[in-house]
Formats: structure tokens, C-alpha cells, sequence
């Protein structure tokens, strides 16, 4: 479905902030993309959406293929057609418009009448949002701002959905409940689904494998489970409290030959 | 009294090209933040447009036969000076528009030579008389194209599917850009609309005055208007196109006679103070900050 292969993606030319990613997200499959801040997580995500070239990126080497396309080099229009659909970090939605605005801009392929019933069906979801849906949506809280953007992608109809760092700035309970809202969409719209995660113990519970990004690279790939297990990743992310001073190093030493 | 309606009528009629150019002009500038120093550029070729189409066709077909050209030229500026230096810091944009200005001065000039030229033909004479006050057919045609033309486009940008996704790409190009908005095909449709609105205006205008390098001042008028209106308000412009044309006209009748050649500066001078008290203009919006 998605298939990155050894990416390399630099900024301005000099800063190297992918450096030889390869990750793959199968048909239904939801995965979490983990990773402390400056790993390369939402570089990941700006690249695999096409919009590297807005944040004066370009990806140097390596290739993405979606749903079996070449989609390296394409730009964010011909990847949303494919069926991919970003939400980016930091709660990108069109404050001074309101939320019925918001997912009007997002159902913008529907014809008026499937735009109208996707509607429906997100204010039956999200009722909170129903209340305030002539309000601007910069007025919204950062939970009910959440569950718009999660309506928006809907509406979008993706078939692959990357949400990056949906728990950010939320409570605990709101973050249970973003968590939760992807689950039931994966389950229900049949999605994939790529999170990209700083709060491992949130994304954990909703994934069937997990990449741990670190300085650009892939440095843990394996099963839910198996990263529950794996004591670098628990102590690292989960704030095991045993270690002690082990907390202050990488949780992977590579092997060195110098 | 009496003799003050004549020239409130002219006000309204000027202030109604006024607002269509500043519409245009503060359409392009939400959508894109560019400030187009090209705009006076605009209403002149669109004005010489009108005027060569006029010299084949009836000037009421001439009008119209030079809009859907219009239109081309704004979107082939779109793609020629604006989109090759998106990305980049905004003044590049600006200061590519001030070098098209100069240019399309010069362009003009070199096609169509330098002396005024007169349309052939006009509009058929819709003035009249009411209550011993003459209307002009000028002010009439002003005010009827003007006016629905630009609340539709008020009621465009605020209800249509479309008019929500200039909203939407204005406010944040890069979220649109995820969702899957065609962003750069939307943005060259914005400009071409701001050319086609300098060119209506521009074509108003040389009905009543005639087509020459002078209309290039005219433009410059766009800038008080919009800002009074608010730089990002559309209806703003609207109204403050009526308000400068109006104000113009007073100063014309009460100020002129004391202060010659005050109304000429009287616009800056009303932004000036209108800016002390409301520094986003009369209209312009307030910033949602999160704290």
C-alpha cells in the first residue's frame, strides 16, 4: 500500500534529516511511526504527502511507491487523488473559517450531494462539533479541533490516512478518545492507517507494528508486542523505572568499529 | 443642498470603479498576500483592450469580448511572475510585480503609442432626470455593474464551494495543499479575476474619459481604498471605494476652493488618520492568537 524505500531527504540542501528510511504500511494495516523530537518523523510525513518543496525540502534519494505507484516526485494533488491522505502536526485546519467551512474546503472532489451526507455522518460522529458548527473553528478547543480534522480527512476519503502527532497539546482523556475515534474509523472505513507518534503508550494501543525513528534512520521495527517487550524501546518511551542511569544514553548503542 | 447632489452622484459613480478595482486588488492580496504594484498596469491594458476591440466590434460587445481576455492575462501573470517565485520570501513577488508595472508601462505604450485615444461608439445613454437632479449615464452604468457584480463576488467568496476555498488556501496554503486542493489552479483563477475587475473598471473608465497613459494614476488610488478598506476585507474595498469616491467629491466642491489641488491627497490623508484609530483598516479582520 505504502512502500518507502531508503529515503533520503534534506532541507535547504544541508540538512540531512531522513537518512535512508524504509517503511512499509500493508493493506488495513495500522502502523506507528515513533520517535523522540528532530527524529525525521514529520519529515517522513511532508515527503510521503508531497509537500516537501513547501518547506524548501526535496527528497535526495530513495523512492515512495503508493498503491503501487511511483509516487516520489508527485505533487500533494495527485498524491490526495491516490488516496493518501496527511494530517499534518499542529492542527492544520482554516481557523477563520467555521467548522462546516472547514469540511466543505476538505469534501471539495464530493459532489454536493455525498459532500452533504459525509457531512452528516461527521456531525453524528463528533456532536460537540455539531453544536458549534457556525463558530470559528479557531474558537475551538484543541479536542474538538482535533475530531474536525479527523472529519476533514474523511471527507477527503482517503484509503491510507497519516496523522501526524494527533496527541499533542491534548489531555490524557481527549488523547484516549483521538486514539479511540482512529481505531473505530480503521475498523469501520476499512483505512490504513500511519501514526506518527511522540506518546508511544497512546499510539501503542491502536497499532499492529511499530518504526522507532531516530536522527533519520530506522533503529526498531517490529510488531505492537514485540516493541512492549523490547526493553530499550519500553524504558526509552514507556519510562520503565528501573534503569536508572541507563535513562541518560540512546536506547540503541550501535555497534562501533572505531 | 441642491447643488451638492451632482457631485455626491459623480462621487459614487468614481467610487464605484474604485471598489471594483480595489475588490480585485484585495482579492488577490488575501489569497496570496502578493501586493500587486501592477494593478494600475491592469485597469491600462484592460482599458487599451477594450479600446482596440472596440474599434471591430460595438462598444457594449467590445466590454465583453475583452473580459475572457482579461481573465487570460491575470492568469498568465499568475504563472509567469507569481507562481516561478512561490516558496520565496513574498517581497521577491512584490518587487517582480513593480517590474511588471514598469514593464507593462512601457509595453503599452509601444503598441498603442502615446497620445489619448477616444472609444468609438458608447454606451447607450441611461441618464435621466429626477427631481430637477441630473443623473449621468456614466454614474448609472458605474453603479449598475459595479455594484451586483461585487456583492455577488462578496457572496461568492463567503457562500460558494469555490469562494471557501480561496478562504481556505488564503488562510493556510500548505493545509489546503494536504487535503488535496488544487491550490495553484484556484490561485490563477484569483488573479485572473482581479485582472477581469481592473478591466471592467478600466473600461468604465475610458468610456467616460478616453484611453491614455494617464489612467495608469487612476490605478494608483487602489492603494488608500484598500488599505482604508482593510487589506484583507473584500467588502472592505467595496465600501471604502464608495466612501474615498464620495469623500473626493465633497473636497471638490468644499475644500477646493480654499486648498487647490488638496483633493488629490485628500485619500492618503484620510487613511492616514482612519489608520490612528483602526490599524487593520475599517474592515480588516482581527487575528485569532491562542495564548
Amino acid at each position: 500500500m505504502l512502500s518507502v524505500e531508503n529515503l533520503k531527504v534534506v532541507y535547504r540542501g544541508v540538512i540531512l534529516a531522513l537518512d535512508g528510511v524504509s517503511l512499509e504500511v500493508g493493506e488495513g494495516e495500522a502502523v506507528a511511526l515513533l520517535g523522540p523530537n528532530g527524529a525525521g518523523k514529520s519529515s517522513l510525513v511532508r515527503a510521503i504527502a508531497g509537500l516537501l518543496p513547501k518547506f524548501e525540502g526535496r527528497v535526495l534519494d530513495g523512492r515512495v511507491r503508493l498503491f503501487g505507484q511511483e509516487a516520489t516526485h508527485l505533487d500533494p494533488v495527485g498524491i490526495s487523488r491516490l488516496g493518501l491522505t496527511a494530517i499534518l502536526e499542529g492542527r492544520p485546519l482554516f481557523r477563520y473559517l467555521t467548522p462546516v467551512e472547514n469540511l466543505m474546503a476538505a469534501g471539495h472532489r464530493l459532489p454536493p450531494k455525498a459532500l452533504k451526507e459525509g457531512m452528516e455522518e461527521v456531525f453524528a460522529r463528533f456532536p460537540r462539533l455539531y453544536e458549534r458548527r457556525h463558530e470559528q473553528a479557531g474558537y475551538l478547543s484543541g479536542g474538538e479541533q482535533q475530531m474536525l480534522l479527523l472529519g476533514m480527512a474523511l471527507l477527503t476519503r482517503p484509503r491510507l490516512l497519516v496523522v501526524d502527532e494527533p496527541s499533542l497539546g491534548l489531555a490524557p482523556k481527549l488523547v484516549e478518545e483521538v486514539m479511540q475515534t482512529l481505531a473505530a474509523l480503521r475498523r469501520e472505513k476499512g483505512l490504513s492507517l500511519l501514526l506518527v507518534e511522540q506518546n508511544a503508550r497512546a499510539a501503542l494501543g491502536v497499532v499492529d507494528r511499530v518504526y522507532v525513528l531516530e536522527r533519520g534512520r530506522v533503529v526498531f521495527e517490529g510488531s505492537a508486542k514485540e516493541a512492549t517487550e523490547d526493553q530499550d524501546v519500553m524504558e526509552f518511551y514507556l519510562g520503565k523505572e528501573e534503569v536508572g542511569f541507563r535513562q541518560a544514553r540512546r536506547y540503541r548503542r550501535r555497534k562501533r568499529w572505531v | 443642498m441642491a447643488d451638492l447632489l451632482p457631485y455626491l452622484i459623480g462621487g459614487l459613480a468614481n467610487g464605484a470603479l474604485y471598489g471594483l478595482l480595489a475588490l480585485g486588488f484585495v482579492l488577490v492580496f488575501r489569497a496570496t498576500s502578493v501586493v500587486n504594484f501592477a494593478i494600475g498596469e491592469f485597469l491600462l491594458v484592460g482599458a487599451y483592450l477594450t479600446y482596440t476591440f472596440a474599434l471591430l466590434l460595438p462598444l457594449p460587445l467590445a466590454i465583453l469580448a475583452a473580459l475572457p481576455l482579461a481573465f487570460l492575462f491575470g492568469v498568465l501573470v499568475e504563472r509567469g511572475f507569481v507562481r516561478p517565485l512561490l516558496g520565496r520570501n513574498v517581497v521577491a513577488v512584490i518587487m517582480a510585480t513593480v517590474g511588471l508595472a514598469a514593464a507593462l508601462d512601457g509595453g503599452v505604450q509601444l503598441l498603442w503609442g502615446p497620445d489619448l485615444k477616444y472609444l468609438p461608439g458608447s454606451l447607450p445613454d441611461l441618464g435621466f432626470e429626477a427631481g430637477g437632479v441630473y443623473v449621468s449615464s456614466r454614474a448609472v452604468w458605474n453603479l449598475l455593474l459595479a455594484l451586483p457584480l461585487g456583492l455577488g463576488l462578496l457572496w461568492l467568496l463567503r457562500k460558494s464551494r469555490y469562494g471557501i476555498l480561496v478562504r481556505a488556501i488564503s488562510e493556510r496554503e500548505v493545509a489546503a495543499l494536504a487535503l488535496g486542493i488544487p491550490t495553484a489552479r484556484i490561485l490563477a483563477g484569483v488573479w485572473g479575476l482581479s485582472a477581469l475587475l481592473a478591466t471592467l473598471a478600466g473600461a468604465l473608465l475610458a468610456v467616460a474619459s478616453g484611453v491614455g497613459y494617464n489612467l495608469v494614476f487612476f490605478g494608483l488610488k487602489v492603494f488608500p481604498v484598500a488599505i482604508l478598506g482593510g487589506l484583507d476585507a473584500v467588502g472592505g474595498a467595496l465600501v471604502a471605494g464608495f466612501l474615498l469616491g464620495v469623500l473626493e467629491a465633497l473636497s471638490q466642491r468644499y475644500l477646493e476652493a480654499y486648498l487647490p489641488g488638496f483633493t488629490e491627497a485628500l485619500p492618503f490623508v484620510v487613511v492616514l488618520l482612519v489608520l490612528l484609530v483602526r490599524p487593520y483598516g475599517l474592515f480588516g479582520e482581527r487575528q485569532i492568537e491562542r495564548v
